[in-house]
């Protein structure tokens, strides 16, 4: 890549940090700013340089709703939620969904999960009752759960999907709301999480925007799959 | 120690904890920091929704490098600003002639460069940015202000200031070259 001169460096990241660098050229300059250690320097110092007149912005206090969003998407404190009865509507729900074909997909999906951090340590595929495969779920070293939707769910607009964890015994724990659009959704779970012990399988229901409000699931369960341990032994 | 410093400092600290796990401390850098950077992002995608969105990814964005932060070594609030302030930039989508916005931005800008207030004595070793802006001529310091606070395009800039393109173009970059001297006179020994 052609190293730009100082003088260039200089006027493109000024107007990258003043905003009137946008689409295709912007981009281009933030490849530019991650490759070359001088221009990112550059960008730095007019970022320290200009971003602090933000400061003077008079506050607006955010809905509630974004910081609910935001808890969901990183998981929930722990500790935080009582335990509750299991809702057995939802057991029904999955008793009825989780099928031996799941564990068959498992299989054919092995192949087709990426592994950005190695081995998965366990993987489920989340199938809807018409045993469609909708979510590719894989935990990955050291804290990383990635829930990659491959087949989007229809008529959830205006609702949240949220991903639970089915213990061997006991009620569903969640694990915060999932995207319904392709692509993948990465959730912190840190090793000896109490949220994924004896985890027997996963399963995402249909709630209000920004989640369950009662910390058990209270919507239809859109579907579910069995944890099969992929680590070689 | 100043208040502003000191709050900077309470800000790095729960970043700090925040990269270490800490959900405790992150919710106390959000009610600290939100309502700032709501306001920064509003102003620039001028939809509430859009601007949710953006703060909640921002904020995810914060938890999930908030261990990087430490090598920053920018002030806490000029690093988050700089997440909200880019990812307001990537989503906004305005094709309209005439951009809707106030001047309170500008005002602000000029009250800013006219009277260095708590803000600017935030910003520790005399950051000179307010007089260096306040050295602007009117119509640059005008651009700077509508393109930074409110997100304008060179293309919006013209629009809302009926000025051909290509003057509003020459008075940014006039403006941002100015800024640079300026800045860079007043960092001594600093390389340009």
């Amino acid at each position: 890549m052609r190293t730009l001169s100082p003088d260039l460096a200089h006027a493109l990241a000024a107007e990258y940090v003043l905003g009137t660098l946008r689409g295709r050229v912007r981009r281009r300059f933030e490849v530019i700013a991650a490759a070359d250690a001088a221009v990112a320097g550059i960008l730095k110092r007019w970022e320290d340089a200009l971003t602090p007149l933000a400061e003077g912005i008079e506050p607006v206090p955010p809905p509630a709703r974004v910081w609910k969003a935001i808890e969901a998407r990183i998981g929930p404190l722990e500790g935080a939620r009582a335990p509750v009865a299991p809702a057995s509507a939802f057991w029904r729900a999955f008793g009825m969904l989780s099928g031996g074909l799941a564990a068959v997909l498992v299989v054919a999906f092995l192949g087709y999960a990426p592994r950005p951090a190695g081995d998965p340590l366990f993987v489920a595929v989340v199938t809807a009752p018409d045993s469609s495969a909708h979510m590719v779920i894989s935990m990955h070293e050291p804290d990383l759960l990635r829930v990659r939707t491959v087949k989007p769910w229809s008529g959830t607009e205006g609702r949240s999907l949220e991903l639970w964890v089915l213990p061997k015994r006991g009620a569903p724990r969640s694990l915060g709301l999932v995207s319904n659009t392709p692509g993948d959704t990465v959730i912190r779970i840190a090793p000896g999480d109490p949220r994924v012990r004896d985890a027997n399988a996963l399963a995402i229901s249909l709630e209000p925007p920004g989640g369950s409000p009662t910390q058990q699931p209270t919507g239809p369960v859109l579907g579910s799959g069995v944890i099969a341990p992929s680590r070689k032994t | 120690m100043t208040s502003p410093d000191l709050a900077q400092a309470r800000l790095a600290e729960l970043l700090a904890r925040a990269g270490l796990g800490d959900r405790k401390a992150f919710a106390e850098l959000y009610t600290a920091a939100a309502p700032k950077l709501f306001a920064v992002s509003l102003r620039i995608v001028r939809e509430r929704q859009l601007a949710e969105e953006v703060l909640q990814d921002s904020f995810v964005s914060i938890w999930k490098h908030a261990a990087d932060y430490a090598r920053e070594k920018s002030a806490p609030s000029t690093w988050m600003a700089a997440i909200v302030r880019n990812r307001s930039l990537d989503v906004v989508r305005r094709h309209r002639e005439e951009p809707d916005v106030d001047d309170v931005g500008a005002a602000n800008l000029v009250d800013e460069a006219a009277a260095p207030d708590r803000e600017a004595e935030a910003r520790a070793d005399g950051h000179s940015l307010g007089r260096c802006l306040h050295e602007l001529e009117a119509e640059q310091r005008q651009v700077v202000a509508l393109a930074f606070f409110h997100g304008l395009t060179h293309s919006e800039l013209a629009a809302h200031l009926r000025r051909p393109l290509g003057t509003v173009k020459t008075h940014v970059r006039r403006a941002l070259a100015r800024l640079r001297d300026c800045l860079t006179r007043d960092r001594a020994g600093a390389q340009g």
